[in-house]
């Protein structure tokens, strides 16, 4: 996530979803106990509940147990009439194991599962609390077996039990609560998170805006206003005006510094070069001394040329462009780089192709810094490729934009290199060259990415180790 | 034609003073602005043209410009700068500068635009240059030689131009280099060579008379 808003709000609904779900598992294990337990006393209170009545009838009566037609001993049918209306499963026992009384639920369970529960009441477990019983595939039941010692030795032992599905029902609609009042909260909830973040940052968001505007290089003078409440933003405020401020002296050092170097530099220079151009052309020089005078006057032109991209990429790193811009036909400047490229390629034993649109490409730019771009790549290209080698140079537009390519088969770039290429000074190890070539400064492809940045442009390279390297300047045409 | 060059570095402007005489220009020199705007604006000045430099002691040469101009002297003023920035170019160009060279300049660029601004390119260069039968026209940028047209590409014309404004004088790579392409790039010295060659199979190939020759580790010169 890439902002502190998007990281809060994730923490937030996460610490949110973490304490809603244990609050929501705690609730249901002791929701779903609870509702186990209040079976259980029901369950019991009807065991109890008929022990009563038959405690009372027994001693109203004395008879509890006849005979019925085919002989069957059953509870009288005053007393069975009293305990049709209690709900779940009931049964009453002789002491002789024999059923005396079944509730409804009981009977209207099938043929299996009654026997089943008649099992459970005979079972020689005896007298016990509350246990819970799963029929072989039908239902799960809570039970308690209880014993009548008031009736006179007539009663074995009551059976009551009920199905567990209700309550496991009412546990289901807990959950289901629960999972609905968990979307219905979280999701307001959230949203409300991310948007009291964003009002907590927003004084961050309209102060980043405001730096992006004074760090674009023009604007250092201009300071963040400082709110009265000394909060952690207005301190913040006040160190990064404090740093602007010492940023701003040290890059008006910079900019005198490069007058100075400029001109401390370039006169001396000019003096090197007046008197060796005077010396060059006199008709009397021995021609051993003219070759030492050309060598020295094209010392001189280099360290010219080193100069100028120091000082031209000092400049940019101030954020300086100077650019002279005006409108120029880009095959103009492609061709007459292009003648020169021929005479370097001629000169390598390399081949060299050249391909212009057919129609005007006209671009606002800065001619002479285009110009250098073109020429420093093309002499790249044709410095990397060994003899019998191939170099093409295109010109075409493409989606408003006016792109150049310039391709070798020479020696390539090695995948680590590549990064580091646009550095300056930065050289490969296994960049070599023909011996016969003269080693550049090391910043030509440094400058070549500053001009096309900074007429709004790209660059980029691929490359491949023995198979060649090709570069791609775009340039917008608006 | 008169011209007043204020530069304080003596060597500098030694050089540009003697240079410029040697092509046919009168030239007085000082060392710095407030000297330099009494000559250029006082009574009976007579100048045709200013060279000046920026930096100067005293009066800086922005100084100097602005005074000139807001004392109505219309001259061309030549600026002389080592600031190379844009901004700095349009700044003087502001100022009521003409023009500008960035230093360390090759003295047939300054020489190039003391002609552009004096308007007298014919005086110092005149439209035909002659070699023997070789011909090449300044004005239609046309070459023959005994009469027979010859093709070349810009650059090939452009290298032959030196040579034969310079005939009879070894010219060095480097020099042939920067006024052929610019003066603040070098391809390297090597590419003369190839245009060189190519100019000889175009201008000396079975010819008798070799008109262009090669003077071992410095240069070209073209005589008959």
């Amino acid at each position: 996530m890439e902002s502190i808003r998007g990281r809060m709000t994730i923490w937030y609904a996460t610490a949110l979803i973490v304490s809603l779900a244990v609050f929501a598992v705690v609730l249901y294990f002791a929701r779903r106990s609870a509702t186990y337990q209040d079976l259980d006393r029901r369950i019991q209170s009807e065991a109890d509940l008929t022990a009563g009545i038959l405690a009372e009838s027994y001693h109203a009566r004395g008879l509890l147990v006849r005979k019925d037609t085919t002989g069957k001993p059953v509870l009288i049918s005053e007393v069975a009439a009293v305990l049709e209306v209690v709900p779940d499963y009931l049964l009453v026992t002789s002491r002789d194991g024999q059923l005396l009384f079944g509730s409804p639920d009981a009977r209207s369970l099938g043929f299996a599962h009654f026997e089943q529960l008649t099992a459970l009441a005979s079972s020689p477990g005896g007298l016990s609390g509350p246990k819970r019983f799963q029929m072989p595939s039908g239902p799960t039941l809570d039970y308690v077996v209880r014993s009548v010692p008031e009736a006179g030795g007539q009663i074995g032992i009551i059976l009551a039990g009920a199905d567990t599905r209700s309550a496991e029902l009412q546990v289901e609609q807990l959950v289901t609560t629960i999972v609905i009042a968990f979307l219905v909260g979280v999701v307001p909830a959230v949203l409300v998170g991310r948007w009291i973040a964003g009002q907590a940052l927003e004084p961050v968001d309209s102060m980043i805006t405001e730096i992006r505007e004074i760090t674009d290089g023009r604007s250092l003078h201009r300071r963040l206003p400082v709110p009265m409440e000394k909060d952690e933003l207005g301190r913040l405020a006040a160190t990064l005006n404090q740093m602007w401020t010492r940023l701003e002296r040290s890059f008006a050092a910079l900019r005198r510094f490069t007058a100075d170097a400029s001109h401390e530099l370039k006169t001396p220079l000019t003096v090197v070069r007046a008197g060796v151009e005077r010396a060059i052309t006199r008709p009397d020089m021995p021609p051993e001394t003219l070759a030492t005078l050309e060598e020295t006057l094209q010392e001189v032109n280099r360290m010219t040329e080193l100069l100028d991209s120091l000082l031209t990429l000092a400049r940019a790193d101030e954020g300086r462009a100077e650019l002279h811009r005006e409108p120029v036909d880009l095959r103009d400047i492609i061709e007459e780089a292009g003648e020169t490229g021929e005479l370097l390629a001629e000169h390598a034993g390399v081949g060299i192709d050249i391909k212009l649109p057919p129609d005007p490409l006209v671009v606002t730019v800065d001619r002479s810094r285009v110009r250098q771009l073109a020429l420093n790549l093309i002499e790249n290209a044709v410095k990397y490729t060994p003899r019998g080698g191939q170099v093409s140079v295109e010109l075409g537009a493409n989606d408003g934009r006016a792109v150049f390519t310039v391709a070798d088969t020479g020696i390539g770039i090695a995948a680590g290199d590549l990064p580091h290429i646009f550095d300056r000074f930065w050289r490969a190890d296994s960049a070599r060259t023909r011996t016969s070539e003269r080693a550049g400064t090391g910043l030509g492809l440094a400058i070549c990415k500053w001009i096309a940045e900074a007429h709004g442009g790209t660059i980029d390279v691929q490359s491949r180790p023995g198979r060649g390297t090709t570069f791609t300047v775009g340039l917008p045409r608006a | 034609m008169k011209i007043l060059v204020i530069e304080d570095d003596k060597t500098v402007g030694e050089y540009v003073r003697r240079g410029l005489d040697e092509a046919g220009y009168h030239v007085d020199l000082v060392g710095d602005g407030d000297e330099g705007l009494k000559r250029a604006s006082g009574k009976g000045a007579s100048y045709d043209m200013m060279v000046l430099d920026l930096r100067l002691p005293r009066l800086s040469g922005i100084e100097v410009l602005r005074t000139l101009r807001d004392r109505g002297v219309g001259l061309p003023v030549l600026v002389l700068t080592a600031q190379d920035s844009v901004d700095f170019k349009v700044q003087a160009l502001r100022m009521g500068a003409d023009d500008y060279v960035t230093k360390p300049f090759a003295f047939e660029e300054l020489l190039a635009r003391v002609e552009a601004l004096g308007r007298r390119p014919k005086a110092i260069a005149p439209p035909l240059l002659k070699v023997n039968g070789l011909v090449l026209d300044t004005g239609s940028r046309e070459v023959t030689r005994d009469g027979k047209r010859i093709e070349l590409t810009p650059k090939e014309y452009a290298v032959l131009e030196y040579l034969m404004r310079h005939q009879g004088r070894v010219m060095s790579r480097t020099l042939i280099t920067e006024y052929a392409w610019d003066y603040h790039f070098d391809p390297g010295t090597n590419i003369v060579d190839v245009v060189i060659t190519r100019l000889r199979k175009k201008i000396d190939h079975a010819k008798e008379l070799k008109l262009i020759h090669t003077v071992r580790g410095v240069g070209y010169v073209v005589r008959a």
